[in-house]
């Protein structure tokens, strides 16, 4: 069912998650590559990317990526996260706090000069050596995002990525993300509430209201 | 005041007093090693009876009894005891030197009865032949329970003890010339608001009537005239001379150092072994929820609010030598009670809920999203416990090992119950210091096991304040800003 054209992440998400607020229900496929979900705090934006990454255990219904199943309730199909191998960058960053900016980088098992070529192309060469918790916010969001690429991530799924940068930083990060997800085909779902952030990285918009998704009648409301 | 071996016989005594016209009498019964210090320093008792001479004579020299009044007022015997289901048996005092027992169960070296026995054995010259094979504990009574559970092959009590406890059979008495005959003289206090009434009561205990009872339980009657006979008591008669007291430890093979040595090697030892246990049961109880969890939560926690003497005696239940699980250990040649592997097994299970709270605290307070983040990126759950959750919950885990260490360290209940008190093997600090205060000379050498235990202890609880300082640092990594 996914054969037609090349376009397209691939991606099929029909499931529900029971929230403590409002339940999310999706039933969404997105048509280009690079999709940005916009919606108020609280709508569940965060919530969906989990069940993306393998990481809501109450998530029920389908979700396929290309020809894989990664979540199938019907038959008990449920893809731990480490055989997805999404690129996942929480919206806090999470940065592991007993390890160095060079080991949380090359976590994954990317080697000293990958790890150093991605340091430098976030402005963080100069970091490497330091523990988390001498960083700023948004030197610490630049380390989850480099570390997500280093993964050498199938998906890419940005929570918030940009947050605490600011705008000029914004733009040469986001200009770094471009070119790595068209160099390496990778397809990415962004989350944010910011449409600057949208227009920076997607090339489609979707916004996520009341538990529900649905595709954005271009910048108008 | 009374010797806790009188406790059946007295009120029985009392009453008969009473019947008399006497006036109504309290008792208080413990140990002789503990009533004496106490009378000394002021308990207002108006008559004591002491289990043994010593003791008495200690009281009189001190101050605390009208040395003009004591008078012993029944005499016991001592006894081989061994279980009552036991084929076959030694004969008499002599052939203990070659019988086959692998066990043979005193009291502690400073109780009287644990006094007497070891006289005894001397008396015929067996003691250096069953001196290995001695396992001492505390009280007559608890050298009674190990023999009655077959953890020991025989014993040697007193005859009334022996007659009360119908899971054992007396093989033979101490009653050749030479054993020590055990005494009980009685004297009144001199700090008596009634000597009068203590003088009569005195009196009665000597009386037919009073004999006739004592006989019924299985005391023999007092004597006349001041005791005498030859009762080894360490360094009881010039109790500050430092020669003496030297001496004494000499004599009640009581060497400091080796108990402090021992601690350590619990302590060490119960923290080493029970580190996987605790790491699984704190990550467990932490992150996992399944049926039965309270459950296993409270019986992780009960030794904390069990007195420990009670879970030394559940312990020694399960594990001695009579049960399923100890033979088949002992099988395996693997023997826990009375053992150096027994006395970390107590201070483990007593420290374990210690352990296991601080580890579990610490992965409620590891935010589980590292864990997320790693699978994500690619690493399944093993290696991600390993390189992530393990590391974070690294200074937890050690406040756990720190705390159950000095846990241990403080270790005494559970201990004396599954391991007994035996000097060089299972005698730690807290044991020595409770067996040094048993006997009056020893008062002032417990002050170097007293210091040790106290700087362990400090030591050991500024490493948890260290550890939980680090522990909160690395946990503002995340949350700060």
């Amino acid at each position: 069912m996914d054969a037609e054209g090349g376009s397209g992440s691939g991606l099929h998400v029909q499931i529900h998650v029971p929230l403590d607020a409002i339940d999310l229900d999706v039933d969404w496929r997105p048509e280009c590559d690079h999709v940005a979900i916009l919606g108020p705090s609280g709508s569940g934006k965060s919530t969906l990317l989990r069940a993306l990454a393998g990481l809501e255990p109450k998530a029920e219904g389908r979700v396929s990526f290309g020809e894989e199943v990664w979540l199938d309730s019907s038959s008990d199909v449920a893809k731990p996260p480490w055989e997805r191998r999404v690129g996942w960058v929480p919206q806090d960053a999470l940065l592991f706090p007993h390890l160095s900016l060079r080991e949380n980088l090359g976590y994954a098992g990317a080697d000293t000069s990958e790890v150093e070529r991605m340091a430098k192309s976030l402005f963080l060469t100069d970091l490497l050596d330091r523990r988390p918790r001498f960083l700023s916010g948004g030197e610490r969001q630049r380390v989850a995002l480099g570390r997500a690429l280093l993964s050498g991530p199938r998906l890419l799924l940005l929570d918030e990525p940009f947050s605490a940068l600011d705008r000029p930083l914004r733009s040469e990060i986001a200009a770094m993300v471009r070119g790595f997800v068209r160099d390496n085909g990778t397809p990415m779902v962004l989350v944010s509430h910011d449409e600057h952030d949208a227009e920076l990285l997607a090339d489609e918009r979707w916004v996520l209201v009341g538990g529900t998704l649905t595709a954005d009648g271009r910048s108008g409301s | 005041m009374a010797a806790s071996s009188l406790q059946d016989v007295l009120p029985v005594v009392a009453r008969a007093w009473e019947a008399a016209g006497g006036e109504p009498i309290r008792f208080s019964f413990d140990a002789t090693s503990r009533l004496a210090p106490q009378i000394l320093s002021g308990a207002p008792a108006d008559v004591f009876i002491s289990a043994d001479e010593a003791w008495m004579r200690w009281l009189g020299d001190g101050g605390g009894v009208d040395p003009a009044s004591i008078r012993v007022v029944a005499t016991n015997q001592l006894v081989f005891v061994v279980p009552s289901g036991a084929s076959d048996s030694p004969t008499g005092p002599r052939s203990l030197a070659t019988a086959d027992l692998e066990r043979v169960a005193l009291a502690g070296e400073n109780v009287p009865a644990g006094r007497y026995a070891r006289a005894a054995l001397e008396s015929v010259g067996v003691w250096p032949q069953v001196q290995p094979r001695v396992v001492r504990g505390g009280t007559v009574r608890g050298t009674l329970e190990w023999v009655a559970r077959g953890e020991a092959d025989g014993g040697i009590v007193y005859r009334t003890d022996a007659l009360v406890e119908d899971r054992v059979r007396i093989a033979f008495a101490f009653d050749e010339a030479g054993s020590p005959s055990p005494s009980y003289p009685a004297a009144a206090t001199t700090r008596t608001e009634y000597p009068e009434t203590a003088r009569a009561f005195l009196d009665f205990l000597r009386g037919a009537e009073t004999l006739a009872l004592l006989d019924a339980s299985g005391f023999g009657p007092g004597v006349a005239g001041s005791p005498s006979g030859p009762i080894p008591a360490p360094g009881l008669d010039r109790p500050s001379s430092p020669a003496q007291r030297s001496s004494s430890e000499g004599s009640t093979g009581l060497d400091p150092w080796s108990a402090v040595r021992l601690s350590l090697i619990v302590a060490f030892s119960a923290v080493l072994l029970g580190l996987i246990p605790a790491v699984s049961m704190g990550w467990l109880l932490a992150r996992r929820d399944f049926i039965g969890k309270s459950f296993v939560s409270m019986i992780v926690m009960a030794p904390l609010v069990v007195p420990p003497v009670v879970t030394g005696f559940l312990l020694l239940t399960v594990l001695g030598r009579e049960s399923v699980l100890g033979g088949w250990l002992s099988a395996m040649g693997l023997s826990i009670p009375f053992t150096l592997l027994g006395a970390t097994l107590a201070a483990l299970v007593v420290g374990f809920p210690l352990y296991v709270m601080a580890i579990r605290a610490v992965f409620d307070t590891v935010d589980r999203r590292f864990e997320e983040v790693s699978w994500t990126l690619g690493v399944p759950k093993a290696p991600t416990f390993r390189r992530i959750s393990l590391p974070l919950a690294l200074p937890g885990i050690a406040a756990g090992a720190v705390l159950a260490f000095a846990r241990s360290l403080g270790e005494f209940g559970a201990t004396v119950v599954l391991a007994g008190n035996m000097e060089g093997e299972t005698r730690t600090i807290a044991l020595a210091v409770y067996s040094l205060l048993e006997s009056p000379s020893g008062r002032s050498s417990t002050w170097i096991l007293v210091v040790a235990s106290v700087l362990l202890s400090l030591v050991a609880l500024l490493g948890f304040e260290g550890l939980s300082r680090w522990q909160r640092r690395r946990m503002e990594d995340h949350h700060g800003r």
